[in-house]
């Protein structure tokens, strides 16, 4: 998707004189041969020790055989796979649910802006300001201007320069030729975006609510943020504004976080063993099948939901650069423009 | 013959890695470290497969097999199956990490090529 803003960007600085030439080819190799070498030699070691592994006449590890011993009996789960997830491995899971909340972290704060903001998109205001401090008395030439009109259009609701465009994509009459800064997709996508979303939230929320579909509220998250990313890419990022901004979804997220610290706490505070069972077994193949699995696969839902959202919708908002370097060298102009 | 499996998943590692050593694009290197990554996953799944093997489901067994003879008999490895599921997520979530420094670079330093960000050459 951010290429996608790329080419906008690059689509709209065409024309506009010596300002910025177009892109060259050019593919940039590092030392081919010591890396082919390297490759090779990875590949020999590797594929050696491929041959000595077990194959697929190999008996089950006794790890495995114990989750599918343990599966019904003990969790009342009829899917190993997610058994193992929330409960023998419950730890791993445990872990790895950190892991990805560090990436997150890690994620929103190189892609952070000078400033605060309540949205993932519109960091030019910190810019403007500066350039207000530093040099008040600078005027912006005719490129500077064309440049802040379409940082302008981009950022916000409130376009002034361009009273021509309906508030909402589906207003737009038919047949219209789409500009090159269209922030909606065209009828045909937005119409099957709008019958496979269902769909989609439905398939998503499927997978968690019933206890015994495999790894739960990993895969389901997951589907969750492609109904977000389906939306924005149809209907433009107003359409989600309310939903993806960063104070909600971090409220989220760690609330998330939390719910998966207590469900594996309170095994260690009530039976003794961290990550153990401590709510009563449903029938197996009903909505509350697996005790605490079925818990931790909905806090999962939630922690992996919002984490990809922010990760993603960080790496959209980071700033669009629209207007010229003074000092840029004359080659890798479009390179470094997202 | 699961073993065609586990090579080309060397396979696939070895060009993630090429990619890597060889590339200075950095989108194309991020590039190349999924690949490595795809290739674990196409490795675990393939560790997992069992000849004649059912998939570890205790629900609505196969015709003439109950549930607990099901526990017992030849079935897929949930294990690997359940390291993969987990390494989706976090691969999907440590590339985000890689394109965000990227873009970062790039952004200071106008350029995607490596070799010409001098502050990184040792």
């Amino acid at each position: 998707m951010s290429g996608a803003d790329g080419d906008r960007g690059r689509a709209s600085t065409l024309g506009r004189g010596p300002g910025r030439p177009e892109t060259t080819e050019h593919e940039p190799e590092h030392r081919r041969w010591i890396g082919a070498v390297l490759a090779a030699g990875m590949a020999a070691a590797l594929g050696a020790a491929m041959v000595g592994i077990p194959r697929e006449h190999a008996a089950l590890p006794a790890v495995a055989r114990y989750a599918m011993e343990v599966a019904l009996p003990r969790w009342g789960l009829t899917e190993p796979v997610n058994e193992i997830v929330y409960g023998t491995r419950g730890f791993d899971t445990f872990g790895e649910t950190f892991l990805l909340l560090a990436a997150v972290v890690s994620v929103v704060v190189v892609t952070r802006s000078r400033e605060a903001r309540r949205g993932y998109f519109g960091e030019s205001q910190a810019g403007e300001r500066e350039q207000e401090k530093c040099d008040p008395a600078e005027s912006a030439d005719a490129s500077e201007q064309e440049a802040r009109a379409a940082e302008r259009r981009e950022q916000d609701e409130s376009a002034p320069g361009d009273p021509a465009r309906p508030q909402t994509p589906d207003a737009e009459p038919l047949g219209t030729p789409a500009p090159e800064t269209a922030e909606a997709m065209t009828v045909v996508t937005r119409t099957a975006i709008r019958i496979a979303l269902p769909v989609l939230a439905v398939a998503g929320l499927y997978l968690v609510a019933w206890g015994y579909s495999p790894g739960g509220g990993f895969p389901g998250g997951a589907v969750l943020v492609g109904v977000l990313l389906f939306v924005y890419a149809g209907f433009g990022r107003r359409r989600i504004a309310r939903i993806v901004r960063p104070g909600l979804l971090e409220g989220i997220e760690l609330a998330g976080a939390t719910a998966i610290i207590l469900t594996e706490l309170l095994g260690l505070l009530l039976r003794g063993s961290f990550s153990a069972n401590w709510l009563p077994l449903a029938a197996p193949q009903t909505i509350l099948s697996g005790g605490i699995a079925q818990l931790f696969s909905a806090s999962e839902l939630i922690e992996v939901g919002t984490g990809l959202a922010i990760a993603i919708f960080a790496l959209i908002g980071m700033g669009h650069d629209w207007t010229h370097d003074e000092s840029d060298e004359p080659a890798h102009h479009g390179e470094g423009e997202t | 013959m699961i073993l065609v499996n586990y090579l080309a998943a060397v396979a696939l590692l070895c060009i993630g890695l090429y990619a890597v050593l060889t590339r200075r694009n950095m989108i194309k290197m991020v590039m190349g470290l999924s690949l490595m990554e795809a290739a674990t996953y196409l490795f675990m799944i393939s560790l997992a497969y069992r000849a004649g093997s059912t998939a570890p489901v205790l629900l609505n067994p196969p015709p003439g097999k109950s549930a607990q003879s099901l526990v017992h008999g030849n079935v897929a490895d949930p294990v690997l199956q359940n390291f993969c599921l987990t390494a989706v997520v976090i691969g999907v979530a440590v590339t985000a990490v890689f394109l965000s420094v990227v873009v970062r670079i790039a952004q200071h330093y106008r350029t995607l090529d490596s070799d010409r960000v001098r502050e990184m050459r040792g």
